[in-house]
């Protein structure tokens, strides 16, 4: 296992990032721009710059197949970029929202997107060929809040969402003439558009930050902002799930979560650092953290001299440096995204801060 | 020129129009506590009864048992009055358990099964003591900078509204001691995410 790959980028947050399917494309949202980055020799080099949202972007996601980006800001609109040989073009996207977007993903199937955002919504975007242009379905019931986070089914129809309202819920996106109709699973049978199969909350009901599959399709993990961690597996449409797992933990609130295997989540949010849970069905804990202390590089202590001593207490009333956190991020981690995977297990995953940190870091598993 | 800042004080005045009342489905028009589901009520009756069966386990010695029965049994719906009782409940066991016994016995109930859900109750009437001794003992030193101008009547009025029967400004100093000792062994033992779990939390106590 080798250490962290560190990249620092810029001196802004990071609102998002996304790889290409080929790791040589890196996009990250700074302000009101796209950045897209290449890779070379090691580092990332500044490549290209998509402007056309006039505020703040609040997501970006590259489908790994097209190369589409898709990205969504506060100025209420999506723009899906299309990859041409003279540069990216952008289309709007229909979204009929009255709020600011605040997350979009792509499905699997890259045929849809879903855009959530501040105005009680989830906008399911698809291509209609007739029109020429990108249009969306709401899914409105029952969400109360904002929508903090998607997340994609593998089959590309069931939609996990999480909202400031506590709740953690499963949608079913099906769009006739776009969607295949899915197998049966746990989550249900016939899944007409904005069918409910399933809402959690969590004891404390903080907000929810962050929702996830598992690789199966079959659990769904939350983060919120309570410190926790809540697993659920449901047995079968309309019951109760056969175990709902919830892990206070002693830290602060986590932002991002992914699944690394079937039985092992990671986690990282407002302590800069990530941490492994492992578990199934019976029970999940906290299996430590993806930090390792001793790192060389950091707490690289100057030589202790008086001279040193006084001089620090002098200019700054202190003898230590301590402006320096002990973790490879600088500030809270607000995305995880798998970097890797092998057969459905992830190995590498890559991480990023927001706040005036402007790292992404690429972590071995 | 002039048209972009008549324009600027058009934006302004739009700006202030409250446009989540005009929109049904916003959530100030719409109730958000049945986002949750109910809690079981709990009345003074029950409170006095439980505040009963810890004192029984006070005199048998069993502190670590008091703690746990008051902290199984949090008032979140109930009427106000039931919930200052169930503060005293947990103010007198917390009160009576020395300073040693505190670390392992919260790291004994942290480490059972439900223990961190108890700490997180025991946070939260952590808090509620501190709010309600630093009002208590707010009130009669008012009253007491007052003296020189008020009138003797006056004066003890206050004094008897503004502490709690039976604590005197000592002892609210003495209890928010205790309090903040309690507090300090807790977030040892429970880390940062209790208290963030205090504020998110929607049942109050």
């Amino acid at each position: 296992m080798s250490g962290p790959e560190v990249h620092h980028l810029f001196h802004r947050p990071i609102a998002d990032h996304s790889f290409s399917a080929d790791r040589k494309i890196l996009a990250v949202a700074k302000d009101s721009a796209v950045e897209l980055y290449g890779k070379v020799a090691g580092s990332f080099k500044l490549k290209d710059e998509l402007k056309g949202h006039d505020k703040t972007i609040t997501g970006v996601d590259i489908a790994p197949n097209s190369g589409r980006i898709v990205t969504c800001s506060q100025d209420r609109n999506a723009l899906v970029w299309e990859p041409s040989p003279t540069g990216y073009k952008p289309t709007l996207v229909l979204l009929r929202i009255a709020r600011a977007a605040t997350f979009v993903r792509w499905s699997p199937s890259e045929t849809k997107f879903a855009v959530g955002s501040g105005d009680r919504v989830i906008a399911v975007c698809y291509f209609e060929e007739e029109n020429d242009w990108w249009v969306s379905k709401h899914l409105k019931k029952p969400i109360r809040s904002t929508i903090t986070t998607v997340a994609w089914h593998p089959n590309g129809v069931l939609l996990a969402a999480g909202s400031t309202d506590a709740h953690a819920r499963v949608f079913s996106s099906f769009i006739k003439g776009v969607d295949a109709r899915p197998d049966p699973s746990v989550w249900g049978e016939r899944l007409p558009f904005n069918t409910v199969c399933g809402e959690f909350m969590n004891n404390s009901a903080g907000w929810v930050h962050s929702v996830a599959f598992s690789p199966s399709g079959d659990a769904l993990a939350f983060a919120a902002h309570d410190s926790s961690i809540t697993v659920v597996y449901p047995t079968a449409p309309e019951q109760p799930p056969r175990a709902v797992i919830s892990i206070n933990t002693q830290l602060l609130p986590f932002m991002s979560l992914i699944w690394s295997s079937e039985s092992e989540i990671v986690a990282a949010g407002h302590d800069c650092e990530a941490f492994r849970f492992q578990g199934d069905a019976s029970g999940w804990q906290l299996s430590g953290t993806l930090e390792s202390k001793g790192r060389p590089g950091l707490g690289d202590e100057r030589e202790e001299s008086a001279l040193n001593m006084f001089k620090q207490m002098d200019l700054k009333g202190k003898a230590k440096d301590d402006t320096q956190l002990k973790t490879v991020h600088q500030n809270t981690i607000s995305t995880l995204r798998a970097y890797e995977s092998n057969g459905g297990n992830v190995t590498q995953f890559s991480s990023k801060s927001s706040g005036v940190d402007g790292r992404l870091v690429i972590w071995t598993l | 020129m002039s048209i972009i800042q008549q324009q600027a004080s058009l934006g302004d005045a739009w700006r202030t129009i409250n446009i989540d009342a005009l929109d049904p489905d916003s959530s100030q028009n719409f109730d958000t506590t049945t986002l949750h589901p109910p809690l079981p009520e709990i009345n003074e009756a029950d409170v006095r009864q439980l505040n009963a069966q810890v004192r029984q386990l006070l005199r048998g010695g069993d502190a670590e048992g008091a703690l746990r029965g008051c902290l199984e049994t949090p008032v979140y719906n109930g009427p106000e009055s039931a919930k200052e009782a169930h503060l005293q409940t947990v103010t007198e066991v917390l009160q009576s358990i020395k300073a040693s016994d505190m670390s392992p016995m919260l790291e004994r109930i942290h480490q059972s099964p439900g223990g961190s859900e108890l700490l997180d109750v025991l946070i939260k009437y952590l808090y509620k003591g501190m709010a309600a001794s630093a009002g208590a003992s707010g009130a009669p030193r008012a009253a007491g900078s007052r003296t020189p101008s008020t009138l003797t009547p006056q004066q003890t009025g206050f004094s008897q509204v503004g502490s709690r029967p039976g604590a005197t400004n000592e002892s609210t100093g003495a209890a928010m001691s205790v309090i903040l000792s309690w507090h300090e062994k807790v977030i040892d033992i429970a880390g940062l995410g209790s208290i963030g779990r205090c504020m998110t939390d929607w049942r109050k106590v």
